[in-house]
């Protein structure tokens, strides 16, 4: 959690999107800032400096009200993929509420998804959270390509960690709003535990996915499931 | 200040809230503030959220009773106002100069959220190379200068746009014209009703003269018929003629028909001037003196000034002034026809003009009833009248101030119940061009 002040009523908490470099981060973002337009969300800031990667990082925030009047802020960010960025990734990384992995489907890029998701651990580690307490979804990108790990060995990887995976088309609109729904739905429970959302904020889940997606549970994660969740 | 595990100080968090005031600096809005005010409104000011004025430029126009405002978003969240004030009439403008700040303040505060992003980020993230932060100034300040030339423009834009909206506005009020016919109509029957009235009235008298020389005229046929060899019946047709006055007549009858056709000429106009207010545009323009045209107006009248009703002219000396003359005597023959109608025994108009700062002043003052405060704002809207359509008696003063308008001139009402009224209408004269 970046911040949160009783006195001032307001909290505000940091989603990252993680993974290799051009896996489709970004492209999740912008997909997200398309699909989603209820009032609160924010405008994109996509900081790119060179090239057609990500320098920096992106940012999408989100803003809503809780029924106590509670301020709540949600700002998503994408971090550099790049490995020379490693700083900038756990600047980034620093207090976040949970983490979306999104790896590249492609054969071609196993390795640097496996060294990507090795880099969380260790940077997660480093800003001293919890990979296993740390809401986290991972999003398999890039379904609309040829040559990507089949569907079969992504269940028989990730099946028994019990992380949520959700299949994608970052660049169709296809599985970004499931897989933001996913951890803004494990953000909560993990909030709602500590912060007694609901009973103190009058804020329950379905009310907090409806006032950042737009949407209500069900349409938000379970919408595009058959074509592209695994059956984790 | 946070400490991670290997002990690495970041005295920022990625993400940290950010003040308005923090993102919005004077030489940002100030530039945009300004082109507000000079576009038109009386003031313009960014406020926070709690409502606290953090700029301003241009006093609040308390009087003037109209504050449009436009939301500030920082990341989704409302985090101040856009507040600006100005005049009820420019409705319009007020609302087109929101919306631009509106849009020019949006990609400033993006492009300042983005620079302190960057930059803040840079001070964390210690192995970042130098030469890297550089060019990323490089490329901030690339776009910074995009927003600083886009303030620049702004003012350029708001007044593209005003131009535009008087268009718009012309066009609407055009449209409204021609949508509202069946008002219209009766507005054109009020004001047709006038001239007419004295068009038929000569036309009756002209029928009576005509009997007279009918009369004559079966007169000589008879004399003719009779074959006169004593002379009788020239003597006898002489004193004829006389008893007639037909040289009165003869010379009369001129006079008639010359003041009915300019009457119908003027029905004529009236119904085209009405029908779209365009043609004041495109009439034709000669030098006019504008004593001569109040005179004229005023002889027009002549059917509808009672006994009793005193004019005082106090005529100064005008220079010619360049205007389609049946206009300006239309604007003048609303406000006497309404003094004169309004007005009971004792009236005394008084018209005084006066050549003064490069203006034209004409002051038409009355003793009559006044205008009643409740609708003395309204007396210049269209198709505004006190009586029923009608009887003829609409006040046609809409019509007055669109002609006034029309060469920038403008026109006040001073008016108090029981003591009089008093229009006064100032012309500017054209600028004259100094020789070097
Ligand atoms: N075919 C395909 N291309 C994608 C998809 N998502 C992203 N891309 C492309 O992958 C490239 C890198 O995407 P970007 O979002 O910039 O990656 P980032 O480095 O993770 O932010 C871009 O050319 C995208 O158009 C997808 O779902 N399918
Ligand atoms: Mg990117």
């Amino acid at each position: 959690m970046i911040e949160y002040d009783e006195f001032e009523n307001r909290m505000v908490l940091k989603l990252v999107y993680y993974g290799p470099a051009l896996s489709g981060k970004t492209t999740n973002l912008l997909s997200l800032h398309d699909i989603l337009d209820q009032e609160g969300r924010g405008d994109l800031t996509v900081l790119d400096t060179k090239d057609d990667r990500t320098i920096f990082f992106d940012l999408l925030p989100f803003f809503l009200t809780a029924p106590s009047g509670l301020k709540i802020k949600l700002k998503v960010f994408t971090v550099p993929g790049q490995v020379k960025h490693d700083a900038t990734r756990k600047a980034v990384l620093q207090r976040a509420d949970g983490v979306a992995f999104i790896a590249d489907s492609q054969l071609s890029e196993e390795t640097n998804n496996s060294e990507s998701f090795g880099n969380l651990e260790n940077n997660l580690e480093f800003v001293g959270l919890d990979i296993e307490s740390i809401p986290l979804v991972i999003q398999f990108n890039k379904r609309d390509l040829k040559d990507t790990v089949s569907e079969e060995n992504i269940v028989r990887t990730w099946g028994p960690t019990g992380i949520p995976v959700v299949l994608s088309s970052a660049i169709m609109g296809q599985g970004v709003v499931e897989t933001f729904s996913r951890l803004v739905e494990l953000t909560y429970d993990r909030i709602d535990t500590k912060h007694l959302l609901e009973k103190n904020h009058g804020l329950d889940k379905n009310m907090f996915i409806q006032k950042i997606t737009g949407r209500n549970l069900n349409e938000a994660v379970f919408k595009d499931k058959r074509n592209m969740t695994a059956g984790y | 200040m946070i400490k991670d595990n290997q002990g690495i100080q970041y005295d920022y968090i990625v993400g940290e809230e950010k003040k308005l005031l923090e993102l919005i600096k004077g030489p940002d809005i100030m530039p945009l503030l300004k082109s507000a005010v000079n576009a038109g409104a009386a003031s313009a000011a960014l406020v926070n959220a709690e409502g606290e004025i953090l700029h301003q430029y241009g006093e609040a126009d308390r009087a003037a009773g109209l504050i449009v405002s436009r939301p500030v978003y920082l990341e989704g969240e409302v985090a101040g106002q856009i507040v600006i004030s100005g005049h009820k009439d420019r409705e319009l403008l007020l609302n087109a100069v929101g919306e631009l700040m509106f849009n020019a303040l949006k990609i400033i505060l993006q492009c300042n959220f983005k620079t302190i992003l960057a930059t803040e980020t840079h001070k964390t993230v210690v192995y970042q190379s130098y030469e890297e932060l550089l060019e990323t100034n490089e490329k901030l300040k690339l776009s910074e200068r995009k927003y600083r030339e886009l303030a620049g423009s702004l003012e350029k834009q708001v007044q593209e746009r005003t131009e535009d909206l008087k268009r718009a506005h012309a066009k609407l009020l055009h449209q409204e014209k021609l949508a509202s016919v069946g008002q219209l109509a009766a507005g054109v029957a009020h004001e047709i009703n006038n001239p007419l009235g004295f068009i038929l009235s000569n036309i009756n008298t002209l029928n009576q003269y005509f009997y007279k020389l009918k009369e004559m005229v079966f007169f000589y046929r008879t004399a003719m018929e009779k074959k006169d060899a004593s002379g009788k019946y020239l003597e006898k047709s002489k004193q004829q003629w006389e008893r007639l006055k037909l040289d009165f007549v003869f010379e009369d009858t001129d006079d008639l028909i010359r003041e009915s056709l300019e009457g119908a000429g003027r029905v004529k106009k009236i119904v085209s001037d009405l029908k779209g207010f365009s043609h004041i545009d495109e009439a034709h323009k000669s030098d006019a003196d504008i004593n001569t045209e109040i005179d004229r107006t005023l002889s027009v009248l002549t059917h509808e000034i009672p006994q009793g009703v005193q004019i005082v002219k106090n005529y100064g000396e005008l220079p010619p002034f360049s205007c389609n003359a049946a206009h300006i005597c239309q604007a003048f023959y609303n406000i006497l026809l309404n003094a004169l109608q309004a007005g009971g025994a004792g009236l005394v108009i008084d018209i005084a003009t006066q050549n003064a700062n490069n203006m034209i002043k004409i002051k038409f003052s009355d003793n009559g009833p006044g205008i009643p405060d409740s609708i003395r704002d309204r007396i210049f809207e269209p198709f505004f009248t006190t009586k029923e359509v009608g009887t003829g008696t609409g006040m046609g003063l809409n019509v007055t101030y669109e002609i006034i308008s029309s060469y920038q001139g403008t026109i006040e009402v001073e008016s108090e119940v029981g003591k009089g009224t008093a229009f006064s209408i100032l012309l500017p004269l054209p600028q004259k061009v100094k020789n070097v």
